[in-house]
C-alpha cells in the first residue's frame, strides 16, 4: 500500500484510503514502541532535516524521536522570524540544505501555504508541520488516532473543535480529516475567533454557546487561545474568554455524559482549560502526546517510500 | 517618414470610417489620407488584412516603478510593454521612490519619456508621499503635466482628507482616482474573504472593505461637487453605488482590471502568487456582475494595474510575495478571451474614448488631418502568452502559457511606430 501523495502539505490533498493507511501504520508502531528496544533500522541512510521557522517545542521533539526510533539522521534548523526578514529567502535557505544531500523536509513556517510553495520548487519528500492558519496535518492525524483508540470509530462521531478557529492550523486538519471519515464536526466559540464563511466552506456546524456545543459533542478537541497571534482585538480579555469558553471539572460533570477532552498543547490552564479539566480521566491530553510519535513515524515512513522494513 | 496601413478595418465610433476597410496614409505622424484604395509611394507598408485599427488605447494605471524601483521596469521597458500591449498613452502611479508629490518628480516622468513611443502621463500623488496625512502640492503638479491624482496603491483612508482633495482639484479640474479599499477591515487579509480562503487557510479580506469605500467616496463626491475615479471595482454592491451615483448626476466613473473579468478565488488553490493581486480575486458571482457591468456600461474603462516585480518578489511564500500583476501586454487578449461576445467597438469605447474623455487628453480620432494615434489589433488571433518575452522588465503574469484569443499587432503614435511584423 503507498500513500496518493508525495508530500504530507495537508489533509486536504490526502484521501480516505491515505488517512486510513497511515492510521493502521501508526497502530503497528505504536505496537513497536512498546517493545523494550523502540528502535526500527526503517529509515537507515535517510537524511532529514526539520525546518522551524516558527518556534515549537513539542513538534519538534515528537518528530526528531519520531526520525530517531526509524534510525533517520537527523538535522534541526531554528530559525526566529521569517527567512525574509533573516535575508535568506526559504528556497535559498532549502536548496542549502538539500545540496547537502537531505531527502526530507520536515517544515513549520507562519505563512500559509510555505510547504506548497517547497514543494514546487523541490525534489524532496515535504512533511507539514504547521503552515500558518492553514494546516498541521500530523496533528490532525494524531488526534484521529487518539479519538479512534478510545473511542473504536470515527465514523458517527461527534466532535466539536472548541476556542480560536479563526488562527488555528490544528482545526483546519481536524475538520478535513474528520469530514473525510464520516464523522460530524462542529466548531465553537466566540464569534470574531470563527470564520465567516466555515460553515459553507466545510458543511459543518457552528455555536457560539459552550454549553450547548458539550452537550452535543462526544469528543471535545479545545484549542490553545493563542496569545501570540492577538494582534487584532478579538475578545476583551483572557478572563472573559476563559468566563465564557473555559472548561472545568464542574462544567463537565453538569453534563449527562461523559465527553472526552482533547487539546494539542502547550495548555494555557486556567483559560481554555482548567487543571481538574485537563487532568481527569476524561481527558486524552497525554495520550495525544504519545500518539503523536507513532502517527508521525507512519508518516515518515510512508513517504520515505517505504524503503527498509518495519521491523 | 511615410506608412501605409492597407485595407485595415477601422473600429472608431468617433470617426465617419467606423466599421469600413480603408487604407490609411500616414505622414511626419499626421494622418495624410483615408481611402477605401490609396495608391501611394510609403517607406513602410503593413498589410492590414485581419487587422482592426482604433484609436490609441489609454492606460490609466500603470507601475513603471521608475525612479526607486528600476529593477522592476523603467520608463523604457515600460513604454515598450506598453506599446506592444497597444496602448499609446500611459498614466503611472506616483508609487514610486521617492513618490511622484511635487513639480520636479512629474516634471522627471515628463522629460525623461519623452522619445519614447509611448506617452507617460504622470498621476500626482494626493498626500505627501501618498502617506494619506497632507495634501501634495497638486497645483503645481497639474501645471508640470500630471494627468490624475491619487494615492496609486495606498487609497487614502481619510475621509476629512479626500474631502479637502476633492475639493482642492477642482480649481484645474482635476480628477481623483482611488482604488476603494477601507484597509481597516481585513486589514491582514491576503484574498477575498469566502469559501475559498477558509479553505486554504489563507486569512481573508472581506469584500466590504471595497463596498464601505465606494459608498463613502461617494458621498464625499455629492458634496464636494468634485470628480472620482474608482479603479480595480470587483463588487456587484460597488457597482450598484456607482450606477446610482451616476444617475444621479454625480462625476462619479469607474475601471475594471483585465484580470479581474478573467480569473476568481478558485484559481489560487495552488498558492499561485502571480494571482496575488490588489483588490484581490473575486468568485465567479463577482466576476459575471463585472462582466454585465461592461455591457451595460457601467463600467468605463480599463485599467491594466500593470505591477510589475522582479523574481524575488514573487518566487516566495504567498504571504510575503507582493501584490500585483504585470498586465500591459495581455490586456486585450484577456479581455477578449473572457468576454468573447463583446463587440470590438465597445472595448474600444473602453480602452480609449471613454478614459480620453474623463481625463481631458484630446481625443484620437481615425480622421484625415488628425495626429496618428492608432492601435492595430486582430481581434480574431489567438497565441500561447509567454511571459519570457514580454517587453516588460518582469515577466509575473498568471496568463503565462495560456493560449488566449485576440492579439495586439502595435501602434503608431506620431512619427512613433512600433508593429510587429
Amino acid at each position: 500500500m503507498q500513500l496518493s501523495v508525495k508530500h504530507l502539505l495537508g489533509i486536504r490533498d490526502l484521501t480516505r484510503q491515505d488517512i486510513q493507511l497511515i492510521l493502521d501504520t501508526a497502530t503497528e508502531f505504536k505496537e513497536v514502541l512498546q517493545r523494550p528496544i523502540k528502535k526500527v533500522p526503517s529509515l537507515r541512510d535517510v537524511t532529514i532535516v526539520n525546518l522551524f521557522y516558527e518556534n515549537s517545542t513539542r513538534t519538534r521533539i515528537s518528530f526528531e524521536l519520531a526520525e530517531k526510533r526509524l534510525s533517520a539522521d537527523t538535522i534541526n534548523f531554528t530559525a526566529s522570524g521569517s527567512s525574509v526578514s533573516k535575508g535568506e529567502t526559504l528556497l535559498d535557505t532549502v536548496n542549502n540544505i538539500l545540496s547537502m544531500k537531505v531527502d526530507m523536509v520536515v517544515m513549520r513556517h507562519s505563512a500559509s501555504g510555505a510547504p506548497h510553495f517547497l514543494a514546487k520548487h523541490i525534489p524532496a519528500a515535504i512533511i507539514n508541520a504547521g503552515d500558518g492558519i492553514n494546516e498541521h496535518p500530523t496533528q490532525g492525524l494524531l488526534d484521529a488516532f487518539s479519538m479512534r483508540e478510545r473511542l473504536g470509530r470515527l465514523e458517527g462521531l461527534k466532535v466539536a473543535i472548541i476556542g480560536d478557529i479563526m488562527h488555528s492550523r490544528v482545526a483546519m486538519s481536524n475538520i478535513y480529516l474528520l469530514k473525510k471519515m464520516g464523522a460530524e464536526v462542529m466548531v465553537a466559540g466566540p464569534p470574531t475567533l470563527i470564520p465567516k464563511y466555515i460553515q459553507e466552506a466545510f458543511d459543518i456546524r457552528v455555536e457560539y454557546n459552550l454549553r450547548k456545543a458539550l452537550e452535543w459533542c462526544d469528543v471535545a478537541n479545545v484549542l490553545r487561545i493563542q496569545l501570540e497571534r492577538q494582534n487584532q482585538v478579538l475578545f476583551s480579555s483572557l478572563r472573559e474568554y476563559s468566563l465564557a469558553y473555559g472548561i472545568n471539572k464542574r462544567l463537565l460533570d453538569s453534563l449527562n455524559k461523559e465527553v472526552v477532552i482533547m487539546h494539542p498543547g502547550p495548555i494555557n490552564r486556567g483559560v481554555e482549560l482548567d487543571s481538574d479539566a485537563a487532568d481527569s480521566k476524561q481527558s486524552l491530553i497525554l495520550q495525544q502526546v504519545e500518539n503523536g510519535v507513532a502517527v508521525r513515524m507512519a508518516a515518515l515512513y510512508l513517504l520515505s517510500g517505504g524503503r527498509g522494513s518495519m521491523n | 517618414m511615410v506608412l501605409l496601413i492597407q485595407q485595415a478595418y477601422i473600429t472608431d465610433p468617433s470617426s465617419p470610417f467606423h466599421e469600413s476597410r480603408q487604407d490609411i496614409l500616414i505622414e511626419s505622424g499626421i494622418i495624410k489620407d483615408i481611402q477605401p484604395r490609396i495608391d501611394a509611394r510609403a517607406d513602410q507598408v503593413i498589410d492590414g488584412k485581419g487587422l482592426h485599427g482604433s484609436p490609441g488605447w489609454v492606460d490609466i494605471f500603470a507601475q513603471f516603478a521608475d525612479p526607486g524601483y528600476e529593477y522592476k521596469e523603467t520608463l523604457e521597458t515600460g513604454a515598450a510593454a506598453a506599446a506592444a500591449g497597444g496602448y499609446t498613452d500611459v498614466f503611472v502611479v506616483p508609487n514610486t521612490k521617492p513618490v511622484i508629490d511635487n513639480k520636479p518628480q512629474t516634471e522627471y516622468i515628463r522629460h525623461k519619456s519623452k522619445g519614447l513611443p509611448v506617452n507617460i502621463y504622470p498621476i500626482g500623488a494626493v498626500s505627501k508621499g501618498a502617506e494619506g496625512k497632507d495634501l501634495a502640492e497638486m497645483y503645481d503638479m497639474r501645471a508640470s503635466g500630471a494627468i490624475a491624482f491619487s494615492d496609486g496603491l495606498h487609497p487614502i483612508q481619510s475621509a476629512g482628507l479626500l474631502m479637502k482633495a476633492l475639493q482642492y482639484v477642482k480649481a484645474f479640474d482635476g480628477v481623483i482616482i482611488q482604488i476603494p479599499d477601507d484597509k481597516t477591515v481585513g486589514a491582514n487579509g491576503l484574498m477575498h474573504e469566502g469559501i475559498v480562503s477558509t479553505r486554504l487557510g489563507l486569512p481573508g479580506k472581506p469584500m466590504m472593505a471595497e463596498e464601505l469605500l465606494v459608498a463613502r467616496d461617494i458621498k464625499l463626491v455629492r458634496y464636494t461637487e468634485s470628480k472620482l475615479h474608482f479603479t480595480g471595482v470587483t463588487s456587484p454592491r460597488s457597482l450598484e453605488y456607482i450606477r446610482r451615483a451616476k444617475e444621479a448626476g454625480l462625476a462619479v466613473t469607474c475601471s475594471v482590471t483585465p484580470y479581474h473579468l478573467f480569473f476568481t478565488d478558485a484559481d489560487l488553490q495552488e498558492y499561485d502568487t502571480n494571482l496575488k493581486v490588489y483588490p484581490p480575486l473575486r468568485t465567479a458571482t463577482e466576476v459575471s456582475a463585472l462582466k454585465k457591468a461592461i455591457l451595460d456600461g457601467t463600467i468605463d474603462c480599463i485599467a491594466s494595474h500593470h505591477q510589475p516585480h522582479e523574481f524575488d518578489s514573487k518566487v516566495l511564500e504567498f504571504e510575503y510575495a507582493k501584490n500585483g500583476m504585470s498586465g500591459l501586454e495581455t490586456t486585450y487578449a484577456a479581455l477578449r478571451t473572457a468576454m468573447p461576445e463583446v463587440p470590438e467597438s465597445k472595448w474600444v469605447e473602453l480602452l480609449s474614448i471613454n478614459p480620453r474623455k474623463i481625463f481631458g487628453l484630446e481625443p484620437a480620432s481615425l480622421q484625415k488631418g488628425a495626429k496618428a494615434s492608432i492601435t492595430l489589433f486582430e481581434p480574431d488571433a489567438s497565441a500561447t502568452i509567454d511571459a519570457k518575452q514580454f517587453k516588460s522588465k518582469s515577466n509575473n503574469s498568471a496568463f503565462n502559457g495560456k493560449t488566449l484569443t485576440g492579439k495586439v499587432r502595435g501602434i503608431v503614435n506620431g512619427v512613433h511606430t512600433s508593429i510587429t511584423p
